[in-house]
């Protein structure tokens, strides 16, 4: 370590409205070397609109209203993909932090691991008793929404951020209306509603940065 | 301008810096010594002096620890260094209403 030069006249003191400025500044600047929501919400909210139109896209062209092996392999690549990004988004910015929210960032982390190993087996339970191809589609899709909704609206609650919470109600409902709509056209609102959603969100968080720094 | 109740610990600019930064962690959480550097943008000589000074108050707590073979502070503000933090940005405030 270098010798420790003397400290010089910033060690003067602070008139109130400076210092202030000061703690807001330190206060941003810890913030956005922290985890950014522009970059998640704008990859899923991507891949979701791309991936959801091209399954769409594949499933009304087919006779049964199922997605065809190709489509279904770049749905997988597109989401492994945004996974990807996140995973290394959220390692590079938690390097050098350590303590709760480390501990509390790796909870969270297998909560999404957890709910996507249930849903696989779930489905692969649905197939096992017999269902058509119809039925695995909306259960599957319907499952998986569930529970990316369900953990977007604990995250909110967690980290105490509001759009973060809307965000996952709004995947319910959309989850929940393709649900209901069925498929194909089931994929359609999930690009729309929640692909656009997404990107929404992204567009939101950025514009709430950029108005108040 | 006389300021009897702001803590002369803090009451510097690159202290309050140095605090203000650590507050803004969660709670109960710890950063390595290199990224509070690049967060402030002091050389690392410079971040030492001030952290000792904040760690002879109590504000402050280093742990030495190793990540692989390299050794590695990690940096965190005590209960009572937040505490402080927090009452000296609330007279900060009053100054300034005050002054209005």
């Amino acid at each position: 370590m270098t010798v420790p030069p003397v400290p010089t006249d910033d060690d003067a003191p602070l008139d109130p409205r400076a210092g202030l400025d000061i703690v807001a500044a330190q206060a941003r600047r810890v913030r956005d070397s922290e985890v950014d929501e522009r970059v998640l919400f704008g990859v899923w909210g991507a891949a979701w609109v791309v991936g959801y139109l091209v399954q769409w896209w594949s499933a009304s062209g087919s006779s049964t209203g199922t997605t065809s092996g190709p489509a279904g392999g770049v749905f997988g690549l597109l989401m492994a993909t945004a996974m990807v990004v996140t995973v290394v988004h959220l390692v590079r910015r938690s390097r050098g932090v350590r303590g709760t929210s480390r501990t509390v960032g790796a909870m969270y982390g297998w909560s999404w691991f957890l709910g996507f190993a249930a849903q696989s087996a779930i489905v692969a339970g649905v197939v096992n008793a017999g269902a058509p191809p119809q039925v695995v589609a909306v259960v599957a899709n319907g499952v998986a929404c569930l529970v990316v909704g369900l953990l977007y609206m604990a995250g909110g609650t967690l980290w105490r951020v509001g759009p973060f919470y809307a965000l996952g109600v709004w995947l319910v409902v959309t989850g929940a209306a393709a649900s209901v709509v069925g498929m194909p056209e089931g994929y359609l609102v999930m690009a729309g509603a929640g692909g656009g959603g997404m990107l929404l969100g992204a567009a939101f968080t950025a514009v709430r940065r950029w108005r108040h720094p | 301008m006389t300021e009897p109740d702001l803590d002369p610990v803090i009451h510097s600019a690159s202290r309050l810096r140095v605090v203000a930064t650590l507050a803004a962690l969660d709670r109960g959480d710890r950063i390595a010594f290199p990224r509070l550097q690049k967060l402030l943008d002091m050389t690392a000589g410079n971040l030492s002096t001030h952290l000792r000074r904040l760690e002879d108050a109590g504000y402050v707590s280093q742990t030495k620890t190793h990540v692989g073979r390299t050794p590695a502070t990690y940096v965190e503000l005590s209960p009572a260094g937040r505490t402080a933090f927090e009452r000296y940005t609330q007279t900060l405030a009053q100054l300034l209403k005050g002054a209005q």
